[in-house]
């Protein structure tokens, strides 16, 4: 089913791009419609590459998608799901409780995931040596202001 | 028109200043760490440390990414060689006999012979800048809207039909990029365009998000899929260094490709990749004992080493004498130095020639210093690859957080980010060419410009088509390249129907 998926979206991402584009508002400078062309010609693209992707797939009829097989096995659905958690915790906590802290957090929420809890003692001293280099080195050296 | 040696003099005293020197070092041994990491290339350690550009002079960011590229070339060479893990395209052809020859206890003259490989290869390419930049860089000057148009069409057009058999893809990667580049308001009228009402997306997507979405977050989350399966054991190095005997035997395979990928480096879409697989069969179709490839003959590794390398400085020439980016990487690069307010093309070259030039020089030295790192320090940075890479990226991810805020200095770009991570992760599982999207994000906008200005002179398409013998000779271009990979499969077609009929 994915290799149908895929075809379909991009086609369905071009037919909003288009629906999207014919309805953008007119400019009141130069050519009304100057605005529209460009998105429109990238929507028309994108639409005939779908359905021609979607043949290609139909005809093809094989499935050979090793990656998704690997998707399915193993701990890597669960590495992508929580790094993805981690990723937003991180956004979120990023404003609130600053750089130094937050990103002594999300490394270490990563090593724990990747480097195993064993390790924990490590992954301490990297998640807080790293984020405390990098504090420093942008803070001081390349001045640039971290909250 | 000459070539000004004063003013290659010039830059060549500009670029030992202390401080050039300096970035020259740091990109080169940081390019080599990032490029050793298993399944990450030139273009994620460009991506990585772009906030480290942030400040600088143009002309210090510009030798200092180039230096993490060629660095990450080199660094690419050694995993292939010892672990079998290319990092990226240019770095698979490092694998069929570099691999083999480690295995046989010879990874030390392996590892040489790419150093010194990738020197002369560099240093031929360099010689060729020299040479074909400037004319090219005037004859650029002829381009008008229409021209640059087209010139950006055919660009696309040749990273989408070079997307081995997966054109159709391609184009979609291509689009994906140019509807990132049409969001935010519209430069000529002020339309607020697919903005979806949030403010923050009406000043645009920032195209180096876009980078570093796909080229860290999304290579660190594809590698996270393979992550707990055993690596290729590493063998111990031994001396550095090679006998007679093989230099004799890699010597002209070197001499040979350096300007085979050099050529190949300065067409549009082709880069390092290509290069060094096109070298590779090359040298076993002209060698004596073709037998021997694949199996640990060190002209199989000479050659397509040599050939990447100069394909990298190539690949600078379109970016720097047109401001057409000819690869991923150098698209990545374009970027950059874009955002710290550079523009490349042809004016580049009338009124800052004292940068083209020291940037020139920096290949040279750059290259002699990697040469160095890698046969002096090789110990040092064997060590490296026993970092393992479950620590690794972690560390990369949490780069690529930095790197993002330091563009905006806002956490809704961390959103965007996240997606576009999760972009490159299924685009890579899917099989689908990333080079074409990012080239797409990186010109989309200009492209569009010169659309618009150039429907101002001519009326309709097929005015903007015929304008000029060059805008002509741009669309023959784009068609026979969109229309090469039909032909060579029915050509390939035809040639297995006459073997099979012969052999009846």
């Amino acid at each position: 089913m994915v290799r149908y998926i895929t075809p379909i979206l991009a086609t369905l991402v071009g037919v909003i791009m288009l629906i999207n584009a014919i309805n953008l508002p007119k400019s009141n400078l130069g050519n009304p419609n100057g605005p529209m062309y460009f998105p429109l010609l990238i929507a028309i693209i994108l639409i005939i590459s779908g359905i021609v992707y979607f043949l290609q797939e139909f005809k093809a009829r094989v499935n050979d998608f090793a990656d998704f097989r690997a998707l399915r096995i193993g701990k890597s659905p669960a590495y992508l799901l929580v790094s993805l958690m981690l990723m937003l915790i991180y956004t979120v906590l990023f404003d609130r409780i600053g750089f130094l802290y937050s990103t002594i957090l999300f490394l270490a929420g990563l090593l724990f995931l990747l480097n195993g809890r064993k390790k924990w003692m490590s992954n301490i001293i990297i998640a807080v040596a790293f984020s405390f280099v990098t504090w420093y080195a942008f803070g001081t050296l390349l001045q640039v202001s971290l909250p | 028109m000459g070539i000004d040696v004063q003013t290659i003099l010039d830059g060549f005293f500009t670029t030992i200043q202390p401080m050039n020197l300096f970035w020259i070092a740091l990109g080169g041994f940081l390019g080599t760490v990032v490029g050793m990491l298993p399944g990450l290339g030139p273009a994620t350690a460009i991506a990585l440390l772009i906030p480290i550009t942030f400040g600088m002079e143009p002309t210090s960011a510009l030798i200092l990414m180039a230096a993490i590229y060629y660095g990450a070339m080199y660094g690419g060479s050694r995993s292939s060689i010892l672990l079998n893990t290319p990092g990226d395209g240019s770095a698979i052809a490092a694998t069929f006999d570099g691999y083999p020859m480690a295995q046989k206890g010879q990874a030390g003259q392996a590892l040489a012979i790419s150093a010194i490989a990738s020197l002369i290869g560099g240093l031929i390419a360099v010689v060729g800048f020299i040479v074909l930049a400037k004319p090219l860089a005037s004859f650029a000057l002829r381009f008008g809207p229409a021209e640059y148009f087209l010139l950006m069409i055919f660009t696309l057009s040749a990273i989408v039909a070079l997307a081995k058999g997966q054109m159709v893809k391609g184009f979609i990667s291509m689009c994906i990029g140019l509807m990132i580049s049409t969001v935010g308001i519209d430069l000529q009228t002020g339309v607020y365009r697919f903005t979806m009402g949030n403010v923050h997306l009406s000043e645009g997507i920032d195209f180096l998000v876009v980078i570093i979405g796909i080229y860290a977050v999304g290579e660190v989350l594809y590698n996270f899929l393979s992550i707990n399966k055993p690596v290729g054991e590493k063998k111990s190095v031994g001396k550095i260094w090679i006998t007679k005997e093989q230099w004799k035997r890699s010597k002209w395979p070197i001499i040979r490709n350096g300007p085979v990928g050099f050529l190949i480096g300065v067409l549009p879409g082709a880069g390092g990749a290509i290069a060094s697989m096109l070298s590779y069969s090359l040298e076993k179709q002209i060698s004596k004992q073709p037998e021997e490839f694949g199996e640990g003959a060190i002209e199989g590794l000479a050659a397509p080493e040599s050939s990447n390398n100069a394909a990298a400085v190539g690949a600078f020439i379109p970016m720097l004498a047109m401001g057409i980016p000819g690869s991923g990487t150098t698209a990545v690069i374009l970027g950059a130095i874009v955002m710290l307010g550079l523009k490349p093309g042809p004016l580049l070259f009338e009124n800052n020639p004292d940068m083209v030039w020291t940037f020139v020089n920096s290949m040279f030295i750059g290259n002699l210093f990697l040469v160095i790192l890698n046969i002096a320090l090789v110990g040092i940075l064997v060590k490296i690859l026993d970092t393992p890479p479950r620590v690794l990226y972690p560390v990369i991810m949490m780069l690529a957080f930095i790197g993002t805020y330091t563009l905006g200095y806002s956490t809704v770009d961390f959103l965007i980010l996240i997606v576009f991570g999760f972009v490159g992760l299924f685009m890579k599982m899917l099989n689908f060419p990333v080079a074409p999207l990012i080239l797409a994000v990186i010109v989309g906008s200009d492209m569009e410009q010169n659309f618009r200005m150039s429907l101002i002179s001519y009326p309709n398409a097929i005015g903007i088509l015929t304008a000029s013998p060059i805008t002509i000779a741009l669309v023959i271009m784009t068609i026979v390249s969109l229309g090469f990979p039909f032909l060579s499969s029915w050509l390939m077609k035809r040639k297995a129907g006459k073997n099979n009929s012969e052999a009846m």
